[in-house]
């Protein structure tokens, strides 16, 4: 208690010092929860968006699919898939099971003809966001919207018609397609025979990468069906109501699958999502290297304040020893100090960065479309509980380490040479 | 029955490459209860002598026994532990805490001692009563006179009950008036409670209140 209220007192005894020292350890805090907490929105969205665009939380394929289906695609085809669609639907955590059944082609206007590659989807489960939901960042910044294909014009794919088309923003563009405009598909069946159908285009649409829109369409699935003359198709997508239940269903999943002896496999989003486990890992990286380099700095001024306090103070260290204090007792009365100013230092920043990264996050920051994408996106920090604990524990282990030396050259000194300093 | 014995005891500062002999085979006892003055000029040894006697600095060469103990023998936290139950110290410039108030630096003293807080307290508004100061207890140094400060101090140094009370030139930064008042009070508890007091200083005034005169010159006792 006493020990408390000493070091208290030497620790605000120079007003201005203290609030430059405690203004470096909040400042450090702050930026370490801030941008922890900026990275993980970019991680929530780059998944969540990553989910909803491509990979569904978990695809079931046939069993070989993944090994050989990309030099023999169709020989991996799943045949039995809507039963397989019940039975997964009935778990509770999904939200829905979606067919797809990809393929290449060419496609003609007559005049132009361009090789593509075609999704055949169930429009009911794989909405499209229409340019007027994009308007409202932060509406479409929320997990349900993330990643959609957004139409650009025209519409998405419609009702029960099955001679339709959308096409990728760039497809569109190359082939200078309209609405209602007829394109001819050609492609190989199944068995190797050659087929073409004629499509209505409804519209267009961009995800969120270019390089995807620059060759692909989506149709109705029964019509890329018909094309290739199959019932089956390549891959069921499953759709969770929360990401944070993958890896529950995945185990069930793969029981049932061997249960049943059923001949399929799976794969989680994060086997695909190559990418976003590459990003976040150099983002890990990089917060690592900023806690360092942030931990540095505190750690200086602290060390600087601490010596300057050693210094000032030679003469009462005299006294304290001379009252009987031994050493030890010395040091620990300054490492005590250090630890307290990394305390009050941690609490002020850790609050400081609550409301700050709390603020930013009401209001959002426009931020331009990272490489290879084409949106612009609204970023929301948000504040990790474990990054907000971490960062206390470090601004406590800092003013503890920075007290150090200074403690110990504290607990060095000569009791007589330092009664006799002035 | 002695409290401190010095026999033959040399000091030597190394400054560099030359030798200060700060003491020249000393030899002293000085019993138990003693009101005792160590006069001589500036640079003659009174604080150098007053540290070895204090525990707090070691003999060159020589032996001293603190209350039968021969100190050589006992390492920096044994020395540690028998300052904190056996001596106090007054010093020149008082050497109070800043940030401490009055009744907080006497508390300070009992730091070390297993007690209550409050029983801290109680003992310590003592000691500032016993000097005349509890209506400043709550005031800190800055805030106080010198002689008040060097009051606060001897209230610190007793609230302890040591054996032995050291103060180096405990007058030197007073007026005179002020520093006999204060040698009155040391002599005052000196006689209440029988602790030993020894006191540097080269003010006739304050030698003509001891009982006892050692005069030291360049390092050596000239009359005990
Ligand atoms: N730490 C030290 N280093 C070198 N010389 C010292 C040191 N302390 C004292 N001296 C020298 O020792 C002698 C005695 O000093 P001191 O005991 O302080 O005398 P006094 O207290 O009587 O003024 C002086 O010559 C002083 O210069
Ligand atoms: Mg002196």
């Amino acid at each position: 208690m006493m020990t408390l209220k000493i070091a208290l007192r030497n620790i605000f005894r120079h007003k201005a010092r203290s609030v430059i020292t405690l203004s470096t350890i909040v400042f450090g805090c702050v930026a370490l929860i801030f941008i922890g907490g900026y990275f993980q929105d970019i991680f929530w969205k780059m998944r969540e968006g990553f989910i909803e665009s491509l990979s569904g939380h978990i695809q079931i394929y046939r069993r070989g699919f993944n090994e050989h289906g990309r030099i023999e695609a169709y020989r991996y085809l799943i045949d039995n898939y809507q039963e397989i669609k019940e039975l997964v639907s009935d778990f509770p955590e999904v939200e829905y099971v979606s067919a797809r059944l990809q393929f290449q082609g060419l496609m003609s206007t007559g005049s132009n003809t361009i090789s593509f590659i075609g999704q055949g989807i169930e429009p009911q489960n794989e909405r499209q966001a229409t340019i007027e939901e994009t308007q409202d960042l932060r509406q479409f910044m929320k997990s349900k919207n993330l990643g959609l294909p957004v139409t650009v014009f025209g519409t998405s794919l419609v009702g029960d018609d099955d001679y339709q088309v959308v096409l990728g923003r760039g497809l569109a563009e190359t082939m200078r397609a309209q609405v209602d405009h007829r394109v001819t598909l050609l492609t190989s069946t199944v068995h190797g025979a050659t087929n073409a159908l004629d499509l209505n285009v409804k519209g267009a649409f961009r995800t969120t990468q270019k390089d995807f829109d620059d060759i692909s369409l989506r149709l109705p699935l029964q019509t890329a069906q018909s094309l290739l003359d199959t019932q089956a198709v390549q891959v069921l997508v499953v759709k969770l109501h929360q990401t944070e239940d993958t890896d529950k269903v995945f185990k069930s999943l793969q029981v049932i699958i061997r249960d049943k002896k059923l001949n399929l496999e799976l794969r989680r989003w994060e086997d695909m999502a190559d990418f976003y486990n590459k990003t976040a890992e150099l983002f890990n990286m990089f917060y690592l290297v900023m806690r360092i380099v942030i931990g540095i700095v505190v750690v200086l001024g602290i060390f600087n304040t601490m010596n300057m306090s050693v210094m000032e103070r030679i003469s009462e260290i005299g006294t304290i020893m001379a009252l009987g204090i031994r050493r030890r007792g010395v040091m620990k009365l300054f490492l005590f100090e250090g630890l307290l100013l990394g305390c009050i230092g941690g609490a002020i920043g850790v609050l400081m960065g609550i409301i700050i990264v709390s603020l930013v996050a009401a209001i959002g920051i426009v931020m331009p479309p990272p490489p290879g994408t084409t949106f612009s996106w609204l970023s929301t920090p948000v504040i990790v509980p474990s990054i907000v604990i971490s960062t206390f524990f470090l601004s406590v282990f800092v003013g503890g380490v920075s007290a150090l030396v200074p403690a110990y050259k504290a607990s060095r000194l000569e009791i007589t040479e330092a009664l006799r300093y002035r | 029955m002695s409290l401190i014995q010095i026999s033959n005891v040399s000091r030597t500062y190394q400054l560099n490459s030359i030798s200060v002999e700060a003491l020249k085979n000393v030899n002293l006892t000085v019993a138990a209860g003693e009101f005792l003055a160590l006069a001589g000029p500036s640079g003659s040894g009174k604080t150098t002598l007053l540290n070895i006697m204090g525990c707090i600095d070691k003999p060159t060469t020589g032996e001293v026994l603190f209350d039968n103990i021969p100190t050589a023998s006992l390492s920096n936290d044994q020395l540690s532990d028998l300052r904190a139950e056996k001596i106090s110290f007054v010093f020149q410039n008082f050497n109070l805490f800043p940030v401490l108030t009055a009744v907080e630096n006497v508390e300070y003293a009992l730091f070390l001692k297993k007690m209550t807080a409050a029983q801290r307290r109680k003992e310590a508004e003592a000691a500032l009563d016993m000097m005349g100061l509890l209506h400043l207890a709550k005031h800190k140094p800055l805030e106080m006179s010198g002689g008040q400060q060097q009051r606060v101090a001897i209230a610190r140094a007793i609230v302890r009950e040591p054996l032995l009370i050291l103060a180096d030139e405990p007058t030197a930064n007073l007026d005179h008036k002020t520093g006999e008042e204060i040698v009155d009070l040391m002599r005052e508890i000196n006689r209440q409670k029988k602790t030993t007091f020894i006191f540097s200083t080269h003010d006739q005034k304050v030698i003509d209140r001891a009982d006892r005169v050692v005069r030291i010159w360049d390092g050596e006792i000239v009359s005990a």
